[in-house]
């Protein structure tokens, strides 16, 4: 109870971000009474998704300062699970989806336990080959399709199927996803004013500090990159259904988990709505570069170079991302 | 013995290019402390450099060398210049995505200059000849090139870094900034020069390993991932170990080969279904991972 009632409790923000958040939150509700076009809603879709990915991130990327670059083999193992289960036993998305969160853990705590013992860019670059051995793993794995992956087909299924999760309009897609969002949003407030949220804070200032004041370091961050990891999953699973064929190569790619730690750091890590802000920039940006330029004949690439060179000049001259700059002016307002 | 031989000569030979292809990233992480996640893309553009030289002016691909040490040199200051030299005031996760972007815009840029067909040099004065070594050993001239000149320059920048002032302010720069700064030491220079050594010698590289690779705008991230093995295995900033470990990857990528032979040897079924050819990088990962839990410091290495 105590619990809940924290997870709804935003009274430490300023009432503008409220305010702006409650317009935005009744945006995305109403947007698809809005007329728009279905390359619109796919990208509202996607970043829903990239949001609560960055969520996941944020928990230990932002709250806890671990830079974690291999969130996609989580993405990987949600979306096989459900795929197989669905495929081969007809188990419905929401059985499926919790089971696959179980092995998303299982495989954090394992990976989890030797990778917390690096610092800093041993860790970032050890997460990414865990998540490279997957990949190859998951590519030559004949019960998970191999390289060729598992496509589930929506003729077998009379959408739309609640159960299974397979629809044929988008809409309800973006409803399902749309409320793990909120309950993303809930479960993140919640976190970061709980014990752990605060232990984490203060083993991103200071590892020694933390130690000395009692706090389990390597357990904590064990404990926070899987609840990163059930994050990331529930998308996942949510992505096998929605794509409905996912290949190792797509969902489990080192862009994928450069992306997910981008859009957190691009919004501002360790903020509740950074992630949020940074999805809300990037997927769509990308996505409209992709449209406009990425098909235009003899100019393959454009669209990337064009996207790379916003990275590079944000990660050299903003580094706090979007979330900085609002602290920042903020700052200055309250010193006059 | 037929296959052992040729599988472990292949290795070294494939670890000696691969040494050159690390060692500018363990100068940059010595120097600097930043991960260089562009550094793939060095290399692809080494590759490139090699190929459309020798396209060009006609000459040997082996001879276009100091073309591809030079314009590595230019893009590493170029890089250090206009953009690493902001990045390395943010915290670590924005060095990180901020490599990743430089590797994107490079390797986003050959794609739109050179397409993302395959090359590959076809014609030159070793391409298609090969020694026999007895043993099953065969190697191919380009190969055997391409590795005794990967180790000849390796050996000029050990002696550049360790017998003139210049390496020796490099390396003082490397074990404490700012302690190089008090003894006047021009720290800001040192890193330009660190990131155009760093550059140089993975275009070398890159040209050397044109001469048997074919080469896209996409080859660059397994040869980051193989580098940072390498430099985790050798050790963080350490130059010697660079060497020794790109053996030891060398012969890591050839494992599948070493597979074979216990399979033929003890003529173990099971072992012969093991799909070991998809497994070929995949051991260089979890070597990777082996060595950062159990040794973090590497072999050689003195940074921590």
């Amino acid at each position: 109870m105590e619990a809940l009632k924290s997870a709804f409790d935003f009274s430490d923000f300023p009432r503008v971000d409220l305010l702006i958040a409650a317009g935005f939150s009744a945006f995305l509700l109403l947007f698809p009474l809005l007329p728009h076009s279905s390359f619109a809603m796919a990208t509202m879709i996607q970043f829903l998704m990239f949001s609560v990915y960055g969520m996941g991130w944020n928990t230990i990327g932002g709250y806890g300062g671990q830079v974690d670059l291999g969130k996609a083999q989580y993405v990987g193992i949600g979306a096989f699970t459900t795929a197989v289960f669905l495929i081969r036993w007809d188990i419905p998305f929401w059985v499926s989806m919790p089971i696959g969160v179980c092995f998303a853990v299982t495989w954090s705590f394992i990976i989890g336990y030797p990778l917390f013992r690096l610092k800093g860019h041993y860790f970032a670059i050890a997460t990414i080959a865990t998540s490279l051995v997957l990949k190859d793993i998951f590519e030559v794995w004949d019960f998970v399709g191999a390289a060729r992956g598992l496509e589930i087909s929506p003729v077998k299924y009379h959408p739309p199927d609640f159960l299974r999760l397979i629809f044929k309009q988008d809409l309800y897609y973006y409803y399902v996803i749309l409320g793990l969002f909120f309950l993303g949003i809930l479960y993140v407030n919640w976190f970061r004013k709980s014990q752990l949220g605060y232990q984490l804070r203060c083993i991103k200032d200071n590892e020694h500090v933390a130690q000395s004041l009692g706090i389990n370091v390597h357990w904590a961050k064990i404990k926070t990159y899987a609840i990163a990891t059930a994050f990331v999953s529930v998308v996942g699973s949510f992505h096998a259904c929605y794509i409905k064929n996912i290949e190792p190569e797509d969902t489990m790619s080192l862009d994928i988990s450069i992306l997910i730690a981008l859009m957190a750091m691009l919004g501002g890590a360790g903020s509740l709505w950074g992630p949020i802000i940074g999805a809300a920039v990037l997927i769509p940006m990308k996505n409209y570069l992709k449209a406009w330029l990425g098909a235009q004949a003899g100019l393959a690439g454009i669209d990337l170079v064009i996207y790379a060179a916003i990275i590079m000049l944000i990660s050299a001259v903003e580094p706090k991302g979007i979330w900085g700059i609002v602290e920042k002016v903020r700052q200055k307002k309250r010193e006059k | 013995m037929d296959i052992l031989a040729p599988s472990i000569v292949a290795g070294l030979q494939i670890g000696m290019v691969l040494a050159l292809v690390a060692l500018g990233l363990t100068i940059i992480f010595g120097v600097m402390d930043i991960v260089n996640f562009a550094h793939g893309e060095f290399l692809m553009i080494g590759m490139y450099t090699g190929l459309l030289t020798a396209h060009v002016t006609g000459m040997d691909p082996l001879l276009t060398l100091p073309c591809a040490a030079l314009v590595g040199f230019l893009l590493g200051i170029l890089c250090y210049f206009g953009f690493i030299r902001y990045l390395i005031r943010g915290p670590m996760v924005a060095q990180l995505l901020g490599t990743f972007g430089l590797m994107l815009f490079l390797r986003n840029l050959a794609l739109l200059i050179f397409g993302s067909e395959d090359r590959a040099i076809h014609e030159g004065i070793l391409v298609g000849k090969s020694f026999d070594l007895g043993m099953g050993i065969i190697l191919p001239a380009t190969k055997l090139a391409g590795a005794l000149l990967s180790v000849v320059s390796f050996l000029i920048v050990w002696l550049f870094i360790n017998r003139t002032k210049l390496g020796r302010a490099l390396t003082a720069t490397a074990l404490n900034a700012q302690g190089a700064r008090y003894m006047g030491i021009p720290t800001e220079k040192m890193n330009a020069i660190a990131w155009g050594i760093g550059g140089g010698t993975v275009t070398v590289a890159g040209a050397l390993l044109v001469n048997f690779w074919s080469v896209n705008p996409y080859v660059g991230l397994l040869f980051t991932m193989i580098a940072f093995a390498i430099v985790a295995l050798g050790g963080f900033g350490s130059v010697t170990g660079a060497f020794f470990a790109g053996l030891a990857v060398g012969i890591i990528t050839e494992i599948p080969g070493i597979w074979d032979f216990f399979t033929y040897t003890f003529n173990l079924e099971w072992m012969a279904n093991v799909p070991m050819t998809s497994f070929k990088y995949t051991w260089v990962y979890l070597a990777y991972f082996v060595i950062m839990v159990v040794r973090p410091r590497g072999l050689f290495g003195w940074k921590h």
